[in-house]
């Protein structure tokens, strides 16, 4: 820390910023929890003249992902955690970014309504963090991702000024979208204190089945079949258990539909010689299950639909277990002593525009984060010259040293 | 505010630098003969004009790329041109700028079936993505009005929307990735053909930014499995109201239509002389369009013809073939042009507002139109909340136009005021630049200008559009303070 300002000054001035009780001094960083917007606005416009490096923390279930940062200040939303309005009959609602996702869940569920996302450990992880990682899970498919349902948000920039991006209608075109540029960028262009989602309305019939085969391949063709089809499905997964590769698929239909089209895929799975049975939709939980093996690599790999069970298959023969999604998207667990066996996999990944990132580094190895930089890297640097000059907020943590 | 014609008949440009240009495209592939510059003087905002200093007709992306450096060089402003069918003056050109016609780039590059994507270059028609794919039972969802002109490099400036955005999103949605030549003449890509290429999401903050921050020169899109049923619905009300209450419901039986529109009388009956789509004559016409699974479709249609009974319909009639669903929908989508037919001149708007705003906002547009003697037409996409108010008036009437787009901005404002928006799909451009200010305060503003300092920092690219003052890359206002609205206790959060 190089700053103008002593240490006791600046606890000081925290200390007026945010309350007395909601502020401490921890072994190498202050850690502050401010109210709302503005607070955020004048903790950041004083780290900001102080130098401070300033790390942004929801309830830290991702904090491990991206590079390290060693900050001075820890950022924390866990004040800012309601959920503000719930405009039911517009399908829009806007809450505040450290409110956890389930807890949003349940006040839109009193509706009828969700947010079209199924992202990692729901019961703590929270709106800002989800967003700042650009987290999604199987319904992607279907309703998209983030980008197409955050619709508004409020952002600090480091220099303590507030902007407001978007709004609170679905449709609208006027301006930059400055939240789609917050989305998956790690915190390192701003904070963000309140965002406005579209909603949906949640399905009220669905059905999981699965289909068992020893090899990803046949698997990964009835993948695109059914993408080919007209069973319109709001989830889909390959996936490698251990012992079995498996496809998942959820289908969200009227009961009268359900059964039209629950007779008619095994018609189509016998095409690939694969049989089908009911599950529970427990199994759409198996992503998050791959990050309980804590002494594991953790990577996300993106991909081509059609080269998911290429993919699968490869993580098989390095002793892995994963589980890709049809919007091409594959989590993997893979043993820590197979670094270059990760290697090479990026390197075919990235031969075909597929990319890889390690989100649990176990073995604090020397493989990259980030993989290949893209050729907008540059420019990408020069959007967080333009939001943070004096690089206070979560430098280093995104790729290239960003 | 009144529009205003600069003159850019003048040549601005040197020899040296049209010879320059020259080389970069070969000779037939530059116009800058003053009656052939002209045609290029103005888009679908035909009110303001500005003649370019030379347009340039590239048939690469190397050609392209050769153009901006020499554009970068010079300084010299220049603005993407597809089929100039844009609503708010995107593609008027600066004044001693040049104009990039893609008129020549207009190739498919690739198509995907098995993963559902296909490549263009900007000049490709709208319409014809999908012919291309509608074979293999694919179509391409974003379908603006002018879809049969309009292209989709245009489509991606503007982050074009359609009356099927409310079930399939806007262009964002469909656009995977995006080969860019930015205002500094790198030639750069975003996205990737996998989704969540690491860093930032370029191609997010890129689709809508208006030609701003560069130009593409090839597009990856999603492309969309044809549903196996479509039905429309035509439900004829005795007012406005009563149609806007079934959008409603229809939403809260947790139905999404592929799309629900609603037309006025005065618009219905345009639309009848121009296409004869043969529309009940009403005070407001429901349009809903359902699509999916057969069993699907019909269980949910009986719903929705329900609640539009309920709600007052006297006919609900369906479109029995696919001959007479397209007639339903060239009617709606002649609306535009139509409106031609009521008065020499006309201003399209393109408010959005929370859908539950409806019934307030035609009711407060009825007044403003009715104080200043103009006749306001309405057709609009009901189930995401955007309106395209019709301001009719003469232009030969001294002072009729002032008033005209005085009142369509004033229609804006009261969006605005809604909690909505002042364009949903047209782009703010040069016609709404003011009215962006009364949308947003100025640090939002000055946020913006971040992104824009770090694509176009000599600001050349479609420059004076889409802000209300010029601003120099580094010139920041001061800390945020409260907009006028929220300072008033009207609205929070826009």
């Amino acid at each position: 820390m190089n700053s103008p300002l002593s240490l006791n000054v600046i606890r000081e001035r925290l200390t007026e910023v945010v309350g007395v009780e909601h502020m401490s001094v921890g072994e190498s960083a202050f850690v502050v929890s401010p109210a709302d917007t503005e607070q955020v606005a004048q903790v950041l416009r004083l780290a900001n003249e102080s130098g401070l490096i300033v790390e942004p923390c929801g309830a830290d279930t991702k904090r491990h992902w991206g590079e390290e940062v060693q900050p001075n200040l820890f950022l924390k939303t866990e004040r800012m955690n309601t959920v503000r309005e719930h405009t039911w009959q517009d399908l829009t609602c806007t809450v505040e970014a450290g409110c956890t996702w389930q807890n949003l869940q349940s006040v839109l569920a009193q509706h009828g309504q969700f947010v079209a996302l199924d992202p990692l450990t729901p019961e703590r992880a929270t709106i800002g963090g989800i967003i700042a990682t650009n987290d999604s899970g199987s319904l992607r498919l279907k309703y998209g991702s983030l980008r197409d349902l955050v619709i508004g948000m409020t952002i600090v920039l480091a220099d303590g000024t507030v902007a407001r991006s978007g709004g609170k209608v679905v449709k609208n075109v006027a301006g930059y979208d400055l939240h789609k540029l917050m989305i998956g960028a790690y915190g390192t262009l701003g904070i963000l204190t309140d965002v406005t989602f579209r909603l949906h309305a949640v399905p009220r019939h669905t059905r999981t089945f699965i289909f068992a085969s020893e090899a990803a391949d046949s698997l990964g063709k009835m993948l695109i079949s059914i993408l080919d089809s007209q069973f319109n499905p709001q989830a889909m997964q390959i996936r490698f258990d251990g012992a079995s590769f498996w496809l998942d698929v959820q289908l969200a239909a009227l009961p009268e539909v359900m059964e039209q089209q629950a007779n008619s895929l095994p018609t189509l799975a016998m095409e690939f010689g694969l049989t089908m049975s009911d599950a529970s939709d427990t199994i759409w939980s198996a992503r998050q299950d791959l990050f309980a093996d804590t002494a594991a690599f953790i990577v996300k790999a993106t991909m081509l639909p059609s080269g998911l069970a290429a993919a699968v298959a490869a993580v098989h023969s390095l002793g892995g277990t994963c589980v890709a999604q049809a919007s091409g998207i594959l989590t993997a667990a893979i043993p820590a002593d197979q670094q270059s066996g990760i290697q090479s996999l990026r390197a075919v990944l990235e031969q075909d525009g597929a990319t890889l990132t390690i989100l649990q580094n176990p073995a604090n190895s020397i493989l990259g984060r980030w993989g290949r930089l893209p050729d907008s890297i540059d420019l990408m640097r020069r959007i967080k010259q333009q939001f943070d000059p004096n690089r206070i907020l979560n430098p280093g943590r995104f790729l290239g040293g960003i | 505010m009144s529009y205003a014609t600069e003159s850019g008949e003048v040549q601005s440009l040197s020899d040296a630098v049209l010879r320059q240009f020259s080389a970069t495209v070969g000779a037939g592939g530059i116009i800058v003969e003053l009656n052939q510059r002209q045609t290029y003087e103005c888009d679908g905002l035909t009110a303001m004009r500005t003649v370019p200093s030379a347009v340039l007709l590239p048939r690469s992306r190397d050609e392209v790329q050769a153009i901006i450096r020499v554009c970068a060089e010079h300084q010299i402003p220049f603005v993407a041109r597809g089929a100039g069918t844009g609503l708010s003056g995107g593609a008027l050109p600066a004044a001693g700028g040049i104009v990039l016609s893609f008129a020549r780039m207009n190739r498919i590059l690739a198509v995907d079936f098995p993963n559902q994507r296909i490549t263009v270059e900007p000049g490709v028609i709208n319409t014809h993505v999908t012919n291309r794919v509608a074979a293999a039972g694919y179509f391409y969802a974003p379908d603006p009005s002018s879809q049969t002109v309009c292209t989709i490099g245009g489509n991606v400036a503007e982050n074009a929307g359609g009356a099927h955005c409310l079930k399939y999103g806007f262009t964002t949605t469909h656009v995977l990735g995006l080969e860019v030549v930015l205002p500094t003449g790198e030639l750069v890509h975003f996205g990737s053909p996998a989704p969540d290429a690491p860093g930032y999401d370029l191609t997010g903050v890129f689709v809508g930014s208006e030609g701003t921050l560069g130009v593409v020169t090839a597009i990856t899109l999603r492309i969309v499995k044809r549903p196996e049923a479509v039905q429309v619905l035509l439900a004829a009300y005795d007012s406005i109201a009563a149609a806007g209450q079934t959008v409603s419901d229809i939403i809260a039986a947790s139905i999404l239509p592929a799309a629900m529109e609603i037309m006025d009388r005065l618009s219905i009956e345009a639309a009848e002389v121009s296409v004869h789509p043969n529309y009940p004559v009403c005070e407001a016409l429901l349009l809903v369009e359902l699509d999916g699974s057969r069993g699907e479709v019909d269980l949910q249609m009986q719903q929705v013809r329900a609640l539009c009974r309920s709600n007052g319909a006297w006919e609900d009639r369906l479109a029995q073939s696919a001959a007479e669903r397209m007639l339903v929908w060239k009617g709606r989508k002649a609306a535009f042009a139509a409106a031609g037919r009521l008065a020499p001149n006309y201003i399209v708007q393109d408010g959005v507002i929370p859908r539950t705003k409806l019934p307030i906002i035609l009711e407060e547009i009825a007044v403003m139109a009715a104080e200043t003697g103009l006749r306001v037409t309405n057709v609009f996409h009901a189930g995401d909340g955007n309106l395209h108010p019709i301001v009719l008036y003469d232009a030969s009437i001294p002072g009729q136009e002032a008033i005209a787009v005085d009142l369509s901005i004033r229609i804006l404002h009261r969006c605005v005021d809604h909690g909505g928006s002042i364009t949903g799909e047209h782009g703010v451009g040069k016609e709404k630049q003011q009215a962006m200010g009364y949308m947003y305060s100025e640090p939002d503003m000055d946020t913006m200008q971040l992104v824009r300092c770090a694509f176009d920092p000599e600001n050349i690219a479609n420059p004076d559009k889409l802000f209300p003052r010029p601003r120099l890359c580094g010139e920041k206002s001061g800390p945020y303070t409260l907009h006028p609205l929220e300072a008033a206790g009207v609205a929070e959060y826009f």
